[in-house]
């Protein structure tokens, strides 16, 4: 129902909650991109389309544009061909040790992003154990082969798989099994049922997922960073580079913006195209899929085969990890292990040394900061906004996802170049270079997925309970305070979890704006894949890296694991983000 | 005790309640009865204040209760889902509106213990944790909840839809037994005629937002004023022109053949009795019900249905003529 701004500004908290939101909105969300897109084409008050030519005459440039749609493009088919066959081994066709197969290609689930890059790095990288322990034996063999356009679309295609792991298998596990039956009874082979039956279904889900990938694909900046040597260098790691002179800056600005701008123009698309393409499955009574049997002998053996060999290759970069992290760097390095290798001196070094402790503990602060102010501040917001319905919440909430359709590099790059100046928006301070504004930028770009959830969550609370309070007795604040904030807490600490997690190992963001006292893990872990004189860091990464899997890895169980188990408790019947797989897809996107 | 004055409601340009004139009286369990979308939890939403209407006046006690809002009109509200709070426990759930007039520990306590009481709930389920009840005690918990607070009227929405058919039968009981010993103003809304016509000292017949009937469940049900409630509430048959004619010949003078004509199963008789008319027909169908079967008649263009008590007597074969036998003063016409 519609409710007039006059009702709705009848409570003082909504006002005081309104204006804080309109502040935050105009601050932080608005006038730095404003602020972009200003000095970029007005840089004296007037149009200049000098950032323009400049860009079209900078050959760097202009292949790293290439690059990013090259990447982005080949990304788009190899992720769904091995995305679809992992949802399928895992979830579709009797597949002997399936859940063990399911662990191992869940790994990304619990490390992606420069903590896989480097990974990859220190496995297969110039510097690493296999390219070494290869080349003990074979001395020809070059030291950079797994590098360039190559290495890039390997790691990320194995790293992004996480999309269809979460949605298409969703998607896949709400198939109406009964039309698959309908089609075996009308005699279709295995296979014609997976292409004319099972893969159509999927279709808006595969596509939303494709898009996600491209997404991925054109903003990545990670992989490139670190895998792709001079040879294959795209947008974002160059809008890096330009960023840091301020000769270049206007021409990052502008990368940053065509990246944003195509990233606005390929899910406006999408939000079309998904509008006109929607499935729904007509069954009243939709019967739980079964897992079906490969009719024919040598598809059965084709597929486990394939099915273990990416388990393989998804499972031996975190064994090796964890491995490692109990190894000294110079074995690792020289790529001869043996039983003396082994030592907990990596361990002691990083928990014992405060100085390599640091990066951890500082990235710890700053993703709980972010993650509770976000979902402490929102939790009113999210309410009023599913509240009341009319023009200026529906404003507040459009604005409110501007964080969703701008890349995290593009906002970052906002945030620096618009406040290395005193603003009068935040009180006439500066906030370049400062501590403050990463935590600023952690806390907007976990705004949309925090918002939708927490939204989710108050909706999903019957509008009775609420009448009923009223009819009590009870005034609004007392009525949020002891019926509604208790019932979304479990969807609030989800979120908080989530949102914790994924800030963790965050880079893309870091590399903008951290302050140079206040280093976090995603910057240390970056500074130790550069080259030889940091190789004894690579143990520590490998640390890192375990301590931060073990992180997730109990987060996601926490969030996932236990209220899978025991669903139909009370405390999660409403607000459980379980229930909206659609939500969280964003979520993993950006 | 109620009185709706000639109240409007509008959602946007849909108008839910046209004009609304209504008065329900102190102590008296009064149902609001209509197929769904029909107005009627709209116009109970309206008198537990939860709806502004956009025209008229709501008195209750004789005072203009309009613009007060729902915490103070003293109305207690039983929800159709029972809306408990899931976060606390039953007895937490019954005294939430205590708390909230901040009443002390052991008074809450002793209020608390007593309707959970009235209601047949045990001390030990009010440490449980609401979804540990069945549906018919987590109603009584509801019911409890807003008894608490000593309401001058209470408000029922659907609350026995949730329920399986046989506990229905046997909640509708306690809850009429509970109304009468509290001799509380009640207002109750149900799509489900049986309910309405069971529990109810009076009724209103509900259509379109419009009121088609008010009245004691018998002149509801036996003296239907409009072809809707007739048709509404329980089956009944409609005669064809030529059938009345034939009644009428056969000395039903007062009926009119160029009206639509209705009967009620119940009331065509296979048997002939006083003050009755009669028609040929033959069986077409028999349906057993156990306690009484239901025979499918044709006579000239009318189907007509007849309900006979199964008393031991031998079934009527399909294909036997038999002469039904209708009392014109049952016939209802429009």
């Amino acid at each position: 129902m519609r409710t007039s701004l006059r009702t709705m500004f009848r409570s003082p908290l909504v006002i005081v909650v309104s204006l804080a939101t309109l502040w935050f909105i105009t601050a932080f969300l608005v006038f730095p991109n404003v602020n972009l897109l200003m000095s970029t084409f007005f840089p004296n008050g007037q149009f200049s389309g000098r950032s323009v030519e400049k860009l079209l005459s900078s050959e760097r440039a202009m292949r790293s544009l290439w690059h990013s749609f090259l990447l982005a493009f080949t990304l788009s088919i190899t992720v769904n061909v091995v995305g679809i066959f992992i949802v399928l081994v895992t979830k579709y066709f009797q597949v002997p040790g399936s859940r063990v197969l399911w662990l191992g290609y869940a790994t990304t689930l619990i490390y992606g992003g420069i903590v896989l890059a480097a990974g990859y790095n220190f496995i297969y990288g110039r510097y690493g154990f296999i390219t070494s322990a290869v080349r003990n034996w074979f001395p020809d063999v070059d030291p950079n082969w797994f590098s360039g356009f190559f290495a890039v679309v390997i790691v990320m295609t194995f790293a992004t798989t996480t999309n269809h792991m979460l949605f298409l298998s969703s998607a896949l596990a709400k198939l109406d099994y009964q039309t698959i039956e309908a089609a075996r009874i009308m005699g279709a082979s295995t296979w014609k049922i997976l292409w004319r039956i099972v893969l159509p279904a999927l279709r808006p889900m595969i596509f939303a997922v494709t898009v996600l990938t491209f997404l991925t694909g054109l903003g990545a900046l990670t992989a490139p960073l670190v895998l792709g040597g001079t040879q294959f260098q795209t947008i974002a790691p160059m809008i890096l580079s330009f960023s840091r002179s301020s000769s270049s800056q206007d021409l990052a600005a502008l990368l940053a913006i065509i990246l944003g701008l195509a990233t606005i123009i390929i899910l406006a698309t999408m939000n079309r195209l998904e509008k006109s393409g929607v499935y729904f499955s007509v069954a009243k009574v939709a019967t739980p899929l079964q897992k079906q049997r490969i009719q024919s002998r040598w598809g059965r053996v084709g597929v486990n085969v394939a099915a273990w060999l990416l388990f393989i290759v998804y499972s031996t970069p975190v064994l090796l990890i964890i491995v490692f992290s109990f190894v000294e760097s110079a074995s690792i390095v020289t790529g001869t292990i043996t039983w003396d290798s082994f030592t907990l001196q990596n361990y002691a070094t990083v928990l014992g040394t405060p100085a390599v402790l640091r990066p951890f503990l500082v990235s710890v602060v700053y993703s709980a900061l972010a993650s509770v102010i976000v979902v402490g501040g929102l939790l009113f917001a999210a309410r009023i906004l599913q509240k009341y319905r009319n023009p200026f919440t529906s404003l507040l909430e459009y604005l409110l996802h501007i964080p969703w359709i701008l890349p995290t590099i593009l906002i970052a790059l906002a945030l620096v170049m618009t406040f290395d100046r005193p603003a009068p928006v935040v009180g006439g301070q500066v906030l370049t270079g400062t501590a403050l504004l990463l935590l600023i930028a952690y806390i907007i770009v976990k705004v949309p997925f925090t918002l939708r959830l927490l939204k989710a969550g108050f909706a999903s609370i019957p509008d009775s309970l609420e009448d009923a309070a009223r009819i009590l007795g009870a005034k609004s604040l007392f009525t949020f305070r002891r019926v509604l904030v208790p019932l979304v807490l479990p969807a609030a600490a989800a979120v908080t979890a989530l949102n914790f997690n994924s800030l963790l190992d965050d880079y893309d963001a870091a590399v903008f704006l951290y302050h140079p006292l206040y280093e976090p893990l995603g910057i240390a872990i970056k500074a130790s894949t550069e080259g030889e004189n940091n190789l004894d860091s690579m143990s520590i990464t490998f640390v890192y890296t375990v301590l931060l899997m073990l992180i997730m890895s109990l987060t996601m169980y926490l969030v996932y694991g236990r209220s899978a188990g025991n669903g139909r408790q009370s405390g999660q019947r409403f607000g459980s983000p379980l229930g909206a797989p659609k939500r969280r897809f964003w979520h993993a996107g950006r | 005790m109620i009185k709706y004055d000639k109240i409007e409601v509008t959602f946007g340009d849909h108008k839910a309640i046209p004009e609304l004139s209504l008065h329900v009286a102190e102590g008296e369990f009064f149902t609001l009865l209509g197929p769904s979308g029909c107005g009627k939890t709209t116009a109970l939403r309206t008198l537990a204040g939860f709806i502004e209407p956009t025209g008229g006046e709501i008195y209750i006690d004789g005072t203009a209760s309009t613009r007060v809002p729902s915490e103070k009109r003293r109305i207690g509200m039983v929800f159709q889902n029972y809306a408990l709070f899931p976060s606390m426990t039953v007895g937490q759930n019954i005294a939430f509106g205590l708390t909230v007039q901040k009443m002390s520990k052991a008074d809450t306590k002793r209020l608390v213990t007593e309707i959970a009481g009235q209601v047949q709930l045990s001390t030990d389920q009010l440490d449980k944790n609401v979804s540990e009840l069945s549906g018919g005690q987590q109603q009584r918990v509801a019911i409890a909840r807003a008894l608490v607070l000593k309401p001058r009227i209470l408000l029922l929405d659907e609350p026995l839809s949730n329920l399986d058919a046989k506990l229905r039968v046997q909640l509708r009981e306690q809850l009429k037994d509970l109304q009468r010993d509290l001799g509380i103003t009640t207002v109750y809304v149900t799509h489900d005629q049986e309910e309405a016509l069971t529990m109810s000292d009076r009724i209103a017949v509900f259509n379109r937002g419009v009121i088609e009937q008010i009245g004691t469940p018998a002149d509801i049900y036996d003296r239907s004023r409009t072809e809707f409630v007739c048709t509404f509430i329980g089956a009944i048959n409609r005669l064809a022109a030529h059938t009345v004619r034939e009644l009428v010949g056969g000395g039903a003078t007062d009926l009119d053949p160029n009206k639509t004509s209705y009967v009620r199963l119940e009331k065509v008789s296979l048997r002939p009795s006083s003050n009755s008319a009669s028609l040929r027909g033959s069986v077409q169908e028999r349906a057993y019900h156990g306690a009484y079967s239901t025979y499918t008649l044709r006579s000239g263009e009318s189907t007509i249905r007849a309900m006979v008590i199964e008393d031991g007597a031998a079934p009527l074969p399909e294909g036997s003529s038999v002469t039904v036998h209708i009392d014109p003063s049952s016939i209802l016409q429009y």
